[in-house]
């Protein structure tokens, strides 16, 4: 590679720096213009510029007119963290006619006016700018790497999330697997029964979604699988799955992975409220299931043959848990989230009892009653009109289960009302209803397989609630419904549609781009030693393969770009310095380094 | 005048807020063509005017800018801004379907596409000699209450509307405009033009997606909390401006007379959950705004004292409910109370009367300021525009709330955002994913079964 | 097809866009009246700020009583003014801030929103 060994051909001169303000976010904290006149200073600076919002249309234009008008060949831009605006910056720079790749970012947001004032954070702006714009002379125009992809597209949970995905992904003509660990698709939906707020039944709907997927041409369907081994990269993965009954193993090719592997309902401890200590106390799932299998009328509910006068629902169990205040489960984990679908849920029940059953009290004890949703404040309202009793209490003061001293009564809830002057209240009960939460099913083996990220909260985490919703950090991987947090139907579905719509988006060429951050070797000077690739973190990233030069045989490494890293392990052991990475080559990070430790830029 | 003048998209986006942008991104990476229509002068809805977003509190020009740009600059995305819809219908002219669905116009094949009628407001500049370089503003010589800014500060006749506007196009507000001539003295370009008309056109289109937001209700109609008379009882979203960094006065000041407020309360469920305002509904948002607006405040305000009356608390999405615990940690007051009216106090501030939940009766307090959670209520109503149906709660309806919520009951008309419903932005963008995933299913459909 | 503007031409076209403007103004008769009628009060009311803040920076109650002007709409000109690069934000004085001169004042290319 002669390039590298002359600094003339390889450092330009023509960078621009372009700072934003960030309307603030910056400007408060950063002086931003006494930057920009040091910017403009520095070695190699043809221009420095400001704008109030750099990502706006006007501070484009800016780079993309620079461009044009041949003043500078390089770009840095100093703002926000480049995971917000690294892309757009290199759209802009696209549309200008130049390579994407000449572009530099520095982060003197989050790095800079985000945990530094004054004198402190203009200077440190100062010398992020300059050390970036020390790399960028040195960037080098990059292609992308085009890879093949399979127009096919694995779903790994077959509840309703992962079923309406399937559906809407095999519409755009994509081949779709679906894989399922349990003998039955329908997930959740399966143990419920008439649906917050309209009172759809769950079975109607599932059964319309069956109808469609079963025969669907697209789609193949895997029960009582399991994933043993995810391998490959966007576009090309490979799924090793066995078969629960036989132990039978097959491979699924894949482009696009979406995990829809939704969740589990909350189990309460032994004594939680009562339960596992009482028979009377039971979750919410098990009224559900009563009252769909009830066929008995008459005034007053019966469950196992016993009437019920009084009942009680305890909301948020298993939910908005508090350090300090719950008890944590075995694995020290709180659920500090809301569970969002209970409070609907319970409310829909108690109004169901109340309109066919009204000779059944009851009295639901909440902290917050969570009807957000379209509809839903209509049954709150109608819970009222049904003469539901409600109480509150505060976190700190729990509701609690004793045996009731009344012999009609087995059992009494204590609460301290904070609707009634926070008095304390007995209320005796035939029936505990207690709204558990949702939880995640467990997804760590197979998150771990795929370096998926995981929550505090435990569930899967995306990569941003607002700009990349249903996508991992890792491409070609998505997400789905209530493995991500927990979700009504209707919301599920939303997320399915929302991940199919990005995972056609992807496949829909038939190859995908990717960054060209990969590590090249330097064929002359590679002498075969193999440390790269005992290095390499990557399994078929990096091999040692045979080739005839001048009738002489020589190992050589070799790069397979699609599953580089970028890591720069290798880098950093070769001997020669015959490997590199594209875009963050050793030369650079020297020239960085060179900038920070100048010192010259920032008094 | 007969409009001639026909544009064909796959796709028409009533709409460019952030779930129109979402819809109109999602259909364009997947090939398709998309118009998006936006009545006003720039794309961005609600979310561009916000100042930071729950629950991760970035910045909301942070997130809606670079969106607002790639829908501009997308290939396959063209934008018609200040524009009016006059109706939205199926095409049942019997004319010749032309390209929306190539290869399949055999005798007897209906074309069942959209037809949209529309005017595009004149802004008296020539959009393609403007080149945004804001002189026309600087001259002008009249000043008007800035609606980008709450009405807190003023503008001019002629202007961009803000900052990070797309399109940078200056329009001029000719009711107020006294034809002095400035700004075409100024106009390095030529490009004012006083003559300027109204033009119809016509969009044809195979689906379209209704993402026409949210408003919130109006305070002046509102007599308990004093018809927006008493300066400093603000609305929400005022109150974004006054955090927003670029906002009126670049800090947070009560509007009556620029004090540093030292006491300021957030009412919530303002005219939502309440039959009499016509909103019985959650408005959904309210509680995690006035908490995320609390928690700014209590940053730059570290001093100053701050309650939400609330009824319930309803932190209900992804990270909601630690962003609720955090704030109670960080001392903001929540007091469980309706409040039952406001009215002008001493000294400037607003006094709130409120019934407290636990039945200990009414109390009251004066505060410097005063936020109220206005309900959200459907920013467009389809009335004799367009034939879908809304439901009692006058947002659009969902004809299959479990199965696909973007669904309405007309063929190949989707819904997606706050016109479906009030929406927080995590949720609004995933229906919008959602709502261009059917928009395309229902496209490819027809291409099959044709 | 024209291809040079004549002397002649352009007069002619200044002529008719002179009519059009005249009959335009005929139109608006009503609006522009009452636009030149707030633009005159408004520079009155811009221009007793700006005299009184001379002198030195005051808060707006302080300027409000010394131009015998409501302090709401003292503090929405205060805005504007500030939007436009003309005044300043200075020192704090108790629970207000005080508002001096640009001594610049030039249209800022940073306004704000």
């Amino acid at each position: 590679m002669s390039e590298m060994s002359s600094d003339k051909t390889t450092k330009t001169d023509r960078v621009g720096v372009y700072i934003c303000y960030c309307g603030g976010n910056i400007s408060d904290h950063v002086d931003v213009e006494a930057v920009r006149n040091r910017v403009e200073k520095m070695p190699g600076v043809a221009v420095a510029r400001t704008e109030m919002f750099m990502c706006s249309d006007p501070g484009q234009e800016m780079i993309i007119e620079d461009l044009k008008s041949g003043k500078i060949d390089r770009v840095v831009v100093a703002s926000c963290a480049p995971s917000l605006h690294e892309t757009t910056f290199r759209d802009a720079i696209k549309r200008a006619g130049s390579n994407p790749f000449i572009y530099e970012h520095a982060n003197i947001r989050e790095q800079v006016s985000w945990v530094h004032h004054g004198d402190t954070a203009t200077n440190k702006a100062t010398v992020l700018i300059a050390s970036a714009t020390a790399k960028a002379k040195r960037l080098k125009p990059l292609d992308p790497i085009r890879v093949e992809a399979k127009k096919h597209t694995t779903i790994i949970g077959g509840g309703v999330a992962g079923i309406k995905t399937a559906l809407d992904i095999a519409q755009t003509g994509i081949e779709v697997t679906l894989i399922e660990k349990s003998g039955i698709l329908g997930g959740q939906l399966n143990h419920l029964d008439r649906l917050a707020p309209s009172g759809e039944k769950a079975s109607d709907i599932l059964q319309e979604f069956l109808d469609q997927i079963v025969n669907y041409k697209n789609i193949t369907i895997h029960t009582n699988c399991i994933i043993e081994n995810v391998t490959g990269y966007v576009g090309n993965f490979r799924l090793d799955v066995v078969t629960k009954s036989d132990n039978k193993k097959f491979n699924i090719d894949t482009g696009a992975i979406v995990m829809a592997t939704g969740s589990v309902s909350y189990t309460p401890y032994d004594g939680e409220y009562g339960f596992g200590r009482h028979e009377q106390v039971i979750v919410l799932k098990d009224l559900i299931h009563i009252l769909k299998e009830n066929k008995s009328s008459g005034s007053v509910l019966e469950v196992n043959g016993k009437p019920i006068k009084n009942m009680v629902m305890i909301h948020c169990v298993g939910s908005r848990q508090i350090p300090g205040i719950h008890k944590p489960k075995e694995n020290g984990k709180l659920n500090e989230y809301c569970s969002r679908t209970c409070c609907a849920a319970m409310l829909n029940a108690s109004n169901q009892i109340r309109e066919n059953f009204p000779g059944t009290g009851i009295y639901e004890m909440y902290r917050d009653i969570r009807t957000y949703g379209r509809g839903q404040e209509a049954l709150y309202t109608q819970a009222s009109k049904n003469k539901v009793v409600f109480m509150r209490y505060e976190a700190d003061a729990l509701p609690e289960i004793t045996p009731s001293p009344l012999p009609d009564y087995p059992l009494q809830v204590k609460i301290k009302d904070s609707l009634t002057f926070n008095e304390e209240m007995d209320v005796p009960v035939d029936l505990v209803v207690l709204a558990t939460g949702i939880e995640p099913d467990d997804v760590s083996g197979l998150a771990s397989m795929m370096k998926l990220p995981i929550g505090t909260d435990q569930f899967l985490l995306e990569v941003h609630p607002k700009l990349r919703p249903v996508e991992f950090p890792i491409t070609g991987v998505f997400l789905a419904g209530t493995c991500q947090a927990p979700m009504d139907a209707g919301e599920a579905c939303n997320a399915a549609g929302a991940a199919a719509v990005k995972a056609s988006a992807l496949l829909r060429k038939g190859y995908i781009e990717l960054d060209p951050f990969v590590a090249q070797v330097d064929i002359d000077k590679c002498q075969g030693h193999g440390a790269c690739v005992e290095a390499c973190l990557k399994e078929g990233a990096l091999e040692l393969i045979e080739t005839t030069i001048e009738g002489k045989i020589h190992k050589k490494a070799r790069v397979t770009a699609a599953l580089c890293l970028g890591c720069g392990a290798c880098a950093a052991v070769c001997p020669e310095k015959a490997i590199d990475i594209n875009g963050w080559a050793l030369k650079q990070y020297e020239d960085m380094v060179d900038a920070i430790v100048s010192d010259g830029f920032a008094v | 005048m007969v409009p001639t003048n026909t544009k064909n998209f796959d796709t028409l986006v009533v709409g460019g807020g952030i779930a129109g942008l979402q819809t109109a991104l999602d259909l364009g990476d997947q090939g398709y063509s998309v118009a998006v229509v936006e009545k006003d002068a720039s794309i961005g809805g609600k979310m561009i005017r916000l100042s930071k977003v729950f629950p991760t509190l970035d910045c909301a020009s942070c997130i809606t800018t670079p969106k607002m740009s790639a829908v501009a600059h997308h290939e396959n995305i063209t934008l018609f801004t200040y524009c009016t819809l006059n109706s939205l219908d199926h095409d049942n002219s019997g004319e010749d379907s032309g390209n929306k669905f190539p290869g399949i116009n055999a005798p007897g094949v209906k074309a069942t596409g959209l037809k949209a009628l529309i005017t595009q407001n004149p802004r008296y500049v020539d959009p393609i000699k403007c080149i945004g370089c804001r002189q026309c503003e600087y001259v002008c010589p009249v000043h008007v209450p800035d609606m980008e800014q709450g009405g807190l500060s003023a503008t001019k006749v002629i202007c961009i509307p803000f900052s990070n506007a797309i399109p940078q196009l200056p329009m001029m507000d000719i009711e107020n405009c006294m034809l002095c001539g400035q700004c075409e003295k100024a106009c390095p370009t030529n490009a004012i033009d006083y003559f300027q008309k109204p033009e119809r056109f016509i969009i044809t289109a195979k689906t379209a997606v209704i993402t026409t937001g949210f408003d919130l209700l109006p305070v002046r109609d509102n007599v308990q909390y004093g018809n927006a008379k008493i300066p400093n009882v603000i609305d929400s979203l005022q109150m974004e401006r006054l955090l927003a960094p670029h906002g009126p006065y670049n800090r947070v000041l009560r509007p009556s007379d620029g004090m540093e407020p030292d006491s300021i309360a957030y009412v919530q469920c303002a005219g939502s959950r309440d039959k009499s305002t016509g909103v019985s509904y959650c408005s959904r948002v309210c509680c995690m705004y006035a908490i995320k607006q609390a928690m700014l405040l209590s940053g730059s305000l570290p001093l100053a004292d701050i309650i939400i009356y609330y009824m319930d608390i309803r932190a209900f999405g992804k990270g909601y409910e630690q962003f609720y615990q955090n704030a109670k940690a960080m001392g903001i007051e929540f007091i469980k109370a309706k409040v039952a009216r406001i009215d002008e106090g001493e000294n400037g501030q607003a006094q709130v009367r409120y019934e407290l939940q636990d039945g200990s009766g009414i109390a009251t307090a004066d505060h410097d300021l005063v936020i109220l959670s206005m309900g959200m209520i459907p920013a467009w109503n389809p009335g004799a525009i367009c034939p879908v149906s809304k439901d009692s709660d006058k947002f659009i309806t969902s004809i299959k709330p479990k199965i696909s919520p973007v669904l309405t009951d007309m063929e190949g008309v989707f819904v997606a955002g706050a016109a479906a419903g009030p929406k927080d932005i995590v949720d609004t963008i995933t229906e919008s994913g959602c709502a261009a995933m059917e928009a395309a299913k229902f496209m490819s459909k027809r291409l099959v079964e044709n | 097809m024209k291809t040079i503007n004549t002397d002649k031409d352009r007069d002619r076209d200044k002529e008719a866009k002179k009519a059009a403007m005249k009959e335009l103004r005929g139109v608006r008769k009503n609006l522009i009246a009452a636009a030149s009628a707030t633009m005159k009060l408004q520079r009155k009311e811009l221009a007793a700020i700006k005299a009184f803040l001379k002198a030195e920076a005051a808060t707006i109650p302080q300027i409000a009583a010394a131009i015998d002007m409501p302090t709401d709409k003292t503090l929405w000109y205060m805005a504007t003014l500030k939007k436009y690069g003309q005044i300043i934000e200075a020192q704090k004085e108790g629970a207000f801030f005080k508002y001096a001169l640009n001594e610049a004042d030039n249209p800022p290319k940073k306004a704000e929103a």
